[in-house]
């Protein structure tokens, strides 16, 4: 082979080797610079998109313009030269030989020269040394990159967390099939068919009937979707995948996987309120005379979504006893198109309804809703009755005025009645006869009533059983049933008869009488002591313990009502002194001697070490009572809410499912856990710190966290 | 202060060496008229001093021979003292015998029955009772009080006999009180439970203090 195509040969092995060089330096460029922005943007929260393969391979086509630029250099004086210098050798023979300037006389003896020399191990050892460092730099670009996704990750976690100090890296990654996931919610047609679009969704809150379609870009090749013990369909439209499910009555989750990756999805189903309607005329339920005339009916209905129709019913009910007879009908029915507030008014004829005496009419208004999905849902409101009077109840309808209790007057004590007395009886003679009777019956009435309320004092103390010598007179055998046959016949019957005259029954009638008795016993026994009224009572030998305890009040009765018969008759001079003789009996009651029993005195002993500030607090007032034991069911949510929140510093992608799972679980049991765990799930999904909604959803599922319920009796502001 | 032991009996005292106070229990009269005042002036003691005291007191009776296991006996009462011949006896002795009796008209009234059977059968047990000067050392042996004894709120409001008295009085043994009287109705003053004493902007009980403390020391 001559000398020139062997540096032909070599000249191609060195444009490979600085278009390999080229090649591996802007892959390494390329990797380096995607490296660098990715750690850069993920580290500051922002997704990776594909700006940044733009800009690392503008990067890369800078860095592969200047790495080729040799290849232009490849001359064959040059690549002899580059072989000479490797080669000492050649001593130049072989630029000598290849020189383009023409055959030179000693052609053939250089030929003989370089042809015993060989350089192909050289240059390809030149060659491989040159390759290298590009080689060295691609695998660090690629190094680079893989490490910056993993230090991308590791940045997502510290901000997805339940902790900052996480620090571990996640085995999960957005899986790539859901990465750019929508949910699209159509609402059921009868509430609008309204469209909302959430992005990136975990959890989606909607009426029981509405169409959620999960969609995502890509072929959807392998994707798998269900929802409890359902498979929901995956439907590739276009260039993405979609996937639709209804939502039910029940909260449930729908589970994307692809591989073993897992998209949770919860679906908490909101129930479509039924109408609420007010019946505002009539008021109240009414007895009317006659049922004539018309009566109008007005009403109000509200619902969430929209009420669809809304009614007047009534039920009307003839007869009495074991007979009735129902009709029922429907009054001013109104479409009202969905509209959420409705006003209902209709007139009702009674004389339509052909009423006879003693029938009723209900009364309610109903509305409903155009759920078609569950529903619909209907409201009533409460029921007013309309009451026709029979002839034979109007002496029971109308109410007769009762007069007006007599006021509770104070007492003119006996002292002031002396004294009214005594003035009297000193404009005695300057007064006239009529006037004189006037005013001394005006101050026998007070005697009157001053007397009464000091015979309430005594025959207070006899209680409603009179018990004792005077209570158990002859008349007490008609209070007990086994001695009625004692009891004479007469006796008996005119017991009956008084009964049924007061309405009461022979036991009120014999024991009224029976304390009568009694009373009257005890004056009798104090007339009797007492005499006329002139001496102090003074009871000796058999005198009962009632008149022992009453002797001054006694002897005060008495003498208060022989003052009031002298007043009566205007005779105030002699009125005078059974006034004065009841006072003074009330004052001896006053004086009486009164005991007051001496309770034990308290053994009171000393705590010297409480004294001398040496002892220890016992606090035994706020002693601690033992926590009631949760909830089972709570306990398990509590433990399932531990578990995930460990879980979060491993692997946060697989503690938010779990977290997702426990939520959806809770929103029937535990809403207020349900909602705390919400916006722990919006904090770690949007890369927020989460610690402090997590702490309060722990907080809630320990059951150590409960609402105060409104303000306390005392706790506001005086 | 180191004080000697007590021969207490077991039972009631169990720590020899510390202070019970005592309340003395006559046949006649309402000795117990005031329950609290001993638990009032132990509080007192163990609040203000570091003498051992026992967080209860003892009822003694005049006549028996425990009254002089006590160094302090206090008696009070409203209603008319008549001593037996041994409560007679065994207060003279124990006056003699170095113990100190502080007697207490409850009714605060020199007229009342408790003050003159009281002064009439202290001065037959231990002989008359003289007015106890204001500079004398119980005023001033723990707290000072310079002025005399305390007066108290009865006193001041004019109750009983309508009398500030300025003095207490007393029977010597010696310079040493063996009967301390007072018609100061101290038995009132202090009969409340010593939980209330935080109610009180000056704790009114400190001259109990003392007078436990003379007795003690003297």
């Amino acid at each position: 082979m001559r000398p020139l195509d062997r540096v032909i040969r070599t000249r191609r092995a060195l444009a490979a080797a600085i278009a390999t060089r080229a090649a591996l330096g802007s892959f390494g460029t390329v990797l380096l610079t995607a490296a660098f922005l990715t750690a850069a943007l993920r580290g500051s929260g922002v997704a990776t998109s594909s700006a940044v393969w733009l800009v690392a391979g503008l990067v890369g086509a800078v860095a592969l313009a200047l790495l080729v630029r040799p290849w232009s250099r490849l001359t064959v004086p040059r690549v002899a030269l580059w072989i000479e210098e490797r080669v000492p050798a050649l001593q130049y023979a072989l630029v000598t030989a290849v020189d383009p300037a023409g055959a030179w006389p000693g052609a053939t003896f250089l030929e003989r020269e370089i042809d015993r020399v060989s350089w192909d191990r050289v240059a390809a050892r030149a060659i491989v040394r040159g390759l290298r460092w590009p080689a060295v730099a691609a695998l660090g670009g690629l190094a680079a990159f893989l490490l910056s996704l993993r230090v991308g990750v590791a940045s997502a976690v510290e901000h997805d967390g339940a902790r900052p100090s996480v620090t571990t890296t996640s085995e999960r990654e957005v899986p790539a099939p859901f990465a750019r996931l929508v949910a699209t919610v159509r609402s059921p047609a009868y509430a609008g068919g309204q469209v909302v679009r959430v992005e990136s969704p975990a959890s989606i809150a909607a009426l029981v009937g509405s169409a959620v379609v999960l969609e995502a870009p890509g072929s959807g090749d392998g994707v798998t979707a269900d929802a409890g013990d359902r498979s929901i369909p995956v439907q590739r439209v276009g260039a993405a995948w979609r996937a639709t499910v209804t939502v039910e009555t029940r909260p449930e989750v729908v589970r994307l996987r692809h591989g073993s990756a897992e998209r949770l999805v919860a679906l908490e189903p909101r129930p479509d309120s039924v109408p609420v309607v007010r019946l505002l005329f009539p008021a109240r339920d009414t007895v009317i005379r006659a049922a004539r005339g018309e009566l109008r009916l007005s009403a109000q209905a509200h619902d969430d979504i929209g009420v669809a129709t809304a009614a007047f019913e009534y039920i009307v009910s003839s007869g009495e006893g074991e007979s009735f007879q129902f009709r029922s009908g429907t009054l001013g029915v109104r479409r009202a198109d969905s509209a959420r507030d409705v006003a209902l008014d209709a007139p009702l004829d009674l004389d339509q309804l052909g009423l006879k005496p003693g029938d009723m009419v209900h009364l309610r208004a109903v509305a409903r809703d155009g759920n078609s999905v569950s529903g619909p849902g209907a409201g009533a409101s409460e029921t007013r009755v309309l009451r026709v009077a029979r002839a034979g109840e109007y002496d029971s309808i109308a109410v007769e005025g009762a007069p007006p209790p007599e006021a509770d007057k104070s007492l003119i004590s006996q002292r002031m009645l002396i004294m009214l007395t005594e003035a009297l009886e000193k404009r005695r003679p300057t007064l006239a006869h009529e006037t004189l009777v006037s005013e001394s019956r005006q101050i026998a009435r007070d005697q009157t009533r001053l007397r009464k309320r000091v015979g309430d004092i005594i025959f207070q103390r006899l209680g409603n059983n009179p018990t004792g010598e005077e209570g158990r007179g002859p008349d007490d055998a008609l209070t007990s049933d086994s001695t009625a046959p004692a009891v004479d016949s007469v006796r008996r019957d005119s017991v009956r008869r008084a009964a049924a005259r007061a309405g009461r029954t022979p036991r009120e009638i014999v024991a009224a009488d029976s304390a009568d008795s009694a009373r009257a016993a005890l004056l009798r026994a104090a007339s009797a002591a007492t005499g006329s009224g002139d001496e102090i009572l003074d009871f000796e030998g058999d005198e009962t313990p009632v008149v022992a305890i009453n002797r001054p009040l006694l002897e005060a009765y008495n003498a208060m009502w022989e003052a009031s018969r002298e007043l009566d008759q205007a005779e105030t001079g002699r009125a005078l002194p059974p006034m004065r003789r009841a006072l003074a009996a009330i004052q001896r009651a006053r004086q009486a001697e009164r005991i007051y029993l001496r309770g034990k005195a308290p053994a009171v002993v000393v705590d010297l070490a409480r004294v001398r500030l040496t002892g220890k607090e016992k606090g035994a007032a706020s002693t601690r009572l033992p926590r009631a034991p949760m909830d089972p069911a709570a306990a398990r949510r509590a433990a399932r809410l531990a578990a995930a929140i460990e879980l979060a510093s491993r692997s946060p992608a697989a503690a938010i499912d779990s977290i997702v799972l426990l939520r959806v679980q809770s929103l029937d049991a535990a809403p207020q856990l349900a909602a705390a765990l919400a916006d722990a799930l919006v904090a770690m999904r949007s890369g927020r710190d989460a610690t402090t909604a997590l702490a309060r959803a722990r907080r809630i599922a320990d059951g150590s966290l409960r609402g105060a319920g409104g303000l306390g009796d005392w706790s506001g502001v005086w | 202060m180191n004080l000697p032991p007590l021969a207490l009996p077991t039972s009631r005292f169990p720590l020899p060496g510390e202070f019970v106070f005592a309340t003395a229990q006559y046949e006649s009269g309402d000795w117990d008229s005031a329950p609290l005042v001993p638990a009032n002036l132990i509080d007192s003691v163990a609040r203000y001093t570091s003498l051992p005291v026992a967080p209860t007191g003892a009822i003694v009776a005049l006549a028996s021979d425990d009254l002089f296991r006590f160094p302090l006996v206090f008696l009070t009462g409203h209603l008319p003292v008549r001593f037996t011949d041994a409560e007679r006896t065994n207060i003279r002795r124990f006056a003699d015998r170095g113990g100190m009796l502080f007697v207490d008209d409850h009714n605060h009234d020199i007229d009342g029955a408790f003050h003159k059977t009281a002064v009439e059968e202290l001065t037959r047990a231990v002989g008359p009772l003289s007015r106890l000067p204001n500079t004398h050392p119980i005023y001033s042996t723990f707290f000072k009080f310079p002025d005399g004894p305390p007066n108290t709120s009865h006193e001041l409001n004019g109750w009983g006999d309508n009398l500030v008295h300025s003095h207490l009085r007393a029977a010597m043994r010696g310079d040493r009180i063996a009967v301390l009287y007072s018609n100061k109705d101290y038995s009132s003053e202090w009969g409340y439970h010593p939980d209330n004493k935080r109610f009180l902007a000056i704790d009114n009980t400190k001259f109990g203090v003392n007078i436990i403390v003379y007795a003690l020391t003297r």
